[in-house]
């Protein structure tokens, strides 16, 4: 049986394709502002790439904002209930899994089964989603791919300790004029959002063990403080950026 | 070589001055740290311990030999350590929202990890809960009371718009007689009334010297600033009713009476007179000090230290038990924002004050829901400026320091300008 | 129906009602929160008009409150300054939590009216104490009232408005019973206007309407389809959004009950035959289900929560509130917890004035139902 599931995130739009239970192949594009052309594209393109036709395609589950665009789905599902999913096929250990996407992030734990036992989201505020770190990448003239690597150097994290994303904004530039260094200034930020992220997940409680999916997944600087605040070892896995994609393209096995 | 007797003098001030504030501050430190200790050991001693809110009848707990804790007091400690913004995050985490009161989320957490500067306070064997201040402290010691599972009183003094009613002297009379009922079968004794109104004599009678040392500030240059004054609330909050607290605002006084007719002041140059709002932005008074000092700007009253002395025209001294009702429930923070106002314009007149600082308090709404309205009326009635800062008492978080101090520096040249400096 | 339909015209623009029945001589009293003795108001012969934040953006508002001020307190100073409720003859600010007591000041000072009145009620409504104290209030309040209206309020028609309260509150609960039972039978964004309606419309065209409209229901029985079972109870304080029925609906789950102020919190409970009106009238508040904001035991909400889902077989609780609302905010982490150790799914909504965007709703929503 071949499923395909499609994630329609704000930034970037994800395809994965299983077929008798292996991952067959994904893709990331960016959305852009059309989420019915970015859905259609990356399936189509995906499709193409792996060499499938469009009738082999049993069951399409759609996840992610533009989830009810994508107007060739036979299921559109939550991408909560498709994280949990991706990141217990993935791992059927995983107890917790969090994601960091780009405006917003989640946390949600699992049951024996891969069941969304319970859940809690932050989408009303950049602080402790992806957009903080562009923001404060800006800010300090770095590529946001560099935050990872370079926050790993740090001998003395910095303390940033406003709530808000703007004000937490001119803490940095303050403490760029001060001469903080660069090392110094990212690992605070991730302390920032480490923290912010283990205070919502702590709510749930969560429990070992402890997956991370979403863009910001790929930042190994975040992972680490995620793990020093939650005091608990925090797994990535290589597909975490397409977990939510292959969460909806495994939902789509069960689907009549 | 003419300068070198003056340049002397000069320094031998300074470190004598810094010598009797170090002098005050340890005495405060020490009478505090024996405080707690005895708290903490209550259960050693045989005594009990009750939690108490900063505006509750404390007097019968004293009279009771019960050793009154303050959670509220706790807080301003943990602000004033900058332990506030950690405890904060861990009653988030335990599902308490970050828009909640920072004295009560910190106390929450405290509670359940032992944190804060003293490792937490000692259990309360009981919980006495008066509203006078908030509807949030209902709230807070209701948590209190599920977590420590210990009997709860609830002191409810109606909220007084416009005036003191009969209905509400009678309801908060009666109370007092179930909060005496309540400690007599906490403490398993009957109340001694005698001892109940030598304590009533004394907590009068520190409330007066208390007032009389806030009123020193009146004079110019103000022997005392705000800032001291948040430091030597302490006493008055926590052990109002004791011998202790006497003894230490006397002395307090007369030092301040002897500053005052040496004509000296607590900031080196004072020129510009302010009052402050609402209670402290604990984790920064120094830096608040510092930065209203340099613009040679003396924080010379507030209308939160005076609260603890504010209702004494309701106390009747041959009857302080009745007059409790009346005393405890028309408070500065349980009447009218015009009452208030009216309170403030008073304030501005006794002390010569030229602006007003606010300190719009995220944690407290009775005391900053209505500094707008407050604001205007300053405002129109008296000319001078009033400053806001966003901010909150213990949540560090919530402190955006180049956005204050930006506002502190526009404020004071408006003042300067006015003064025409 | 015919009369959901008023309702709904009500609820559109509910100043425009207002001034309707100000036309019509009416005397119109404002009030807040489902403490206020409505008995009291409608017997000096005036129509009792409850005040909800005036939607939209806050503009005078921001003058005198702060941004960290619920929306409801913000709202309703919002529509008094505006202009919106120029119809009133007066305005009623029972006690209820730091914010309304701050805004009943702040409208005191800068919303002109006839007349203001303050009514105190205890925070303790378990003592004896407190229950005189609420007499004595109630006493005071319908003085205070008679003598701002010029009129008299005898004992007869006190007695008569229990009745017809009493009748109303009874309806209004009925229509719950008939959802509970078959919750297809009506919408839930119609349960809510009929509910919210009722505290701003007529209350004699109301005596007479909510029957037509149970009868009516009561045919439909039957026939009605046996829906979904993701029921649902939604606990919190006022809600003001009706679209969060029509979410719920959609993303497969429905509400069959809740735990609102402007919803059973209002009808529970009936004022008792008694000899003295406003003694049964005290009683009624003591005895009716607790808002967070008063005290009535430490675990009262809890337990009466668990007994709600028991009784309602609900599956799960949507705790819905008011960003700000620091009495709600301060019983969820304890309510929360014994619905945990239940293993009843749950979830919490903190919504301002606007909802969030529906996409994040339906997001939340069916993630929700599909735990349940």
């Amino acid at each position: 049986m071949l499923t395909v599931g499609i994630d329609i995130g704000s930034i970037t739009t994800k395809a994965a394709v299983i077929a008798d239970g292996q991952i067959r192949g994904t893709s990331v594009i960016f959305t852009g502002y059309n989420a019915q052309q970015a859905g259609t594209k990356v399936y189509e393109e995906l499709l193409q790439q792996l060499g499938i036709k469009k009738s082999d395609v049993s069951k399409v589950v759609s996840t992610g904002y533009g989830r009810n665009s994508v107007k060739f789905m036979d299921k559109a599902l939550t991408e909560i209930i498709c994280h949990g999913s991706g990141a217990y096929y993935l791992n059927p250990r995983v107890r917790s899994v969090i994601d960091i996407g780009g405006q917003d992030s989640k946390a949600m734990v699992l049951d024996e089964r891969g069941k969304v036992k319970n859940f809690t989201m932050n989408d009303k505020c950049a602080a402790g989603t992806g957009r903080f770190l562009e923001v404060m990448a800006r800010a300090l003239e770095v590529d946001l791919d560099g935050f990872g690597p370079l926050s790993l150097r740090a001998g003395d994290p910095s303390r940033i300790s406003s709530l808000c994303t703007v004000f937490a904004e001119s803490e940095v530039i303050s403490l760029i004029s001060k001469g903080e260094k660069r090392e110094n200034i990212i690992a605070g930020i991730h302390d920032s959002i480490a923290a912010r992220i283990a205070a919502m997940a702590s709510r749930l409680p969560i429990a070992p063990l402890v997956v991370m999916t979403g863009g910001v997944a790929k930042n190994i600087g975040v992972v680490k403080a995620l793990e020093r605040k939650l005091g608990m070892a925090v797994e990535v896995s290589e597909y975490a950026q397409v977990n939510g994609a292959i969460g909806a393209a495994v939902l789509a096995t069960g689907l009549k | 070589m003419n300068k070198m007797p003056e340049i002397i003098l000069f320094f031998f001030a300074k470190i004598k001055k810094l010598a009797l504030r170090f002098k005050k501050r340890k005495k405060m430190k020490e009478i505090m740290t024996v405080y707690y200790m005895e708290a903490k050991s209550a259960s050693v001693s045989g005594r009990k311990v009750a939690w108490i809110t900063s505006g509750g009848p404390v007097e019968p707990l004293i009279a009771m030999d019960v050793i009154p804790v303050y959670p509220e007091n706790h807080g301003a400690m943990i602000g004033a350590s900058k332990m506030g913004t950690d405890l904060c995050e861990k009653s988030e985490s335990m599902g308490y929202s970050s828009d909640l009161c920072s004295y009560a989320r910190s106390d929450i957490a405290c509670a359940t990890v032992n944190g804060g500067p003293i490792g937490g306070l000692p259990r309360p064997d009981m919980l006495v809960c008066c509203n006078n201040i908030c509807g949030t402290v209902l709230k807070w010691y209701e948590v209190q009371a599920r977590y420590f599972n210990v009997p709860l009183f609830i002191f409810d003094t109606p909220f007084c718009h416009m005036g003191y009613s009969e209905e509400v002297q009678r309801y908060v009379r009666r109370q007092l007689d179930e909060y005496v009922l309540f400690l007599e079968k906490a403490c398993g004794r009957k109340m001694d009334s005698n001892h109940l109104k030598a304590v009533g004599k004394l907590s009068l009678e520190g409330q007066r010297l208390w007032q009389a040392v806030l009123a020193t500030a009146a004079n110019k240059p103000a022997p005392l600033t705000a800032f001291d004054a948040f430091y030597h609330l302490a006493l008055i909050v926590t052990l109002r009713g004791t011998p202790l607290v006497i003894d230490y605002y006397s002395q307090l006084l007369e030092k301040m009476k002897d500053r005052v007719a040496r004509g000296i002041g607590a900031i080196p140059n004072e020129k510009y007179r302010l009052l402050w709002d609402n209670i402290p932005i604990w984790p920064r008074t120094r830096w608040l000090s510092e930065k209203l000092a340099s613009h040679d700007a003396c924080l010379v009253a507030d209308t939160y230290t005076s609260a603890w002395c504010g209702t004494m025209k309701y106390i009747d001294e041959n009857n302080f038990f009745d007059s409790m009702a009346e005393a405890y429930t028309r408070i500065y923070l349980n009447i009218g924002v015009d009452e208030m106002a009216r309170t403030v314009l008073e304030m501005v007149d006794m002390y010569k004050v030229d602006g007003i600082v606010m300190h719009s308090n995220r944690s407290c709404k009775p005391y900053s829901l209505g500094q707008y309205d407050i604001q205007k009326i300053v405002e129109k009635k008296r000319e001078i400026p009033c400053l806001m800062i966003e901010a909150d008492m213990v949540d560090e978080r919530s402190f955006s320091e180049s956005q204050v101090s930006t506002r502190i520096d526009a404020f004071m040249e408006i003042i300067k300008q006015r003064k025409g400096s | 129906m015919k009369q959901l339909d008023e309702f709904r015209e009500i609820l559109k623009d509910p100043a425009s009602y207002g001034r309707n029945l100000k036309e019509q001589r009416r005397r119109i009293v404002g009030y807040f929160c489902s403490y206020t003795p409505e008995e009291i108001i409608y017997a000096a012969g005036a129509h009792p008009f409850r005040i909800f934040a005036a939607g939209g953006n806050i503009h005078f508002a921001d003058a005198h409150f702060q941004s960290y001020c619920c929306s409801l307190v913000r709202g309703a100073l919002e529509g008094a300054l505006a202009g919106n409720l120029d119809f009133l003859d007066g305005a009623v600010f029972p006690h209820t939590c730091d914010s309304i007591q701050r805004l009943s000041d702040i409208w005191r000072m800068n919303v002109k009216g006839p007349f203001h009145v303050d009514v105190v009620l205890p925070v303790k409504l378990d003592t004896e104490s407190a229950k005189a104290y609420m007499i004595d209030v109630l006493k005071k309040f319908r003085h205070d009232l008679a003598s701002h209206l010029r009129v008299e309020i005898t004992d007869n028609k006190l007695k008569n408005a229990i009745k017809t309260f009493n009748a109303i509150r009874g309806s209004l609960k009925r229509l719950y019973e008939l959802k509970v039972e078959n919750p297809g039978i009506i919408g839930g964004s119609d349960l809510y206007a009929i509910v919210k309606a009722s505290m701003m419309i007529d209350r004699d065209y109301l005596s007479k309407a909510l029957p037509a409209v149970i009868e009516e229901l009561e045919r439909k029985r039957g026939n009605a389809n046996p829906y979904t079972d993701k029921r649902i109870i939604l606990a919190g304080g006022a809600c003001n959004h009706p679209d969060i029925y029509r979410i719920i609906e959609e993303s497969g789950g429905v509400v069959v009950w809740d735990d609102f102020c402007t919803g059973s919190r209002y009808f529970e409970e009936t004022a008792r035959d008694n000899a003295d009106p406003i003694a049964a009238i005290a009683t009624r508040y003591m005895d009716k289900p607790v808002c967070p904001a008063k005290h009535a035991g430490i675990f009262t909400r809890g337990e009466n929560l668990l007994k709600m889902i028991k009784e309602k077989n609900a599956r799960g609780v949507v705790f819905f509130f008011l960003k700000f609302c620091d009495p709600h905010a301060f019983d969820y982490p304890y309510m929360k917890e014994f619905l945990d150790r239940e293993g009843i799914p749950n979830m919490i909504l903190e919504v301002e004035d606007q909802l969030p965007s529906e996409g994040q709703l339906r997001t939340r929503f069916e993630t929700f139902v599909d735990m349940l």
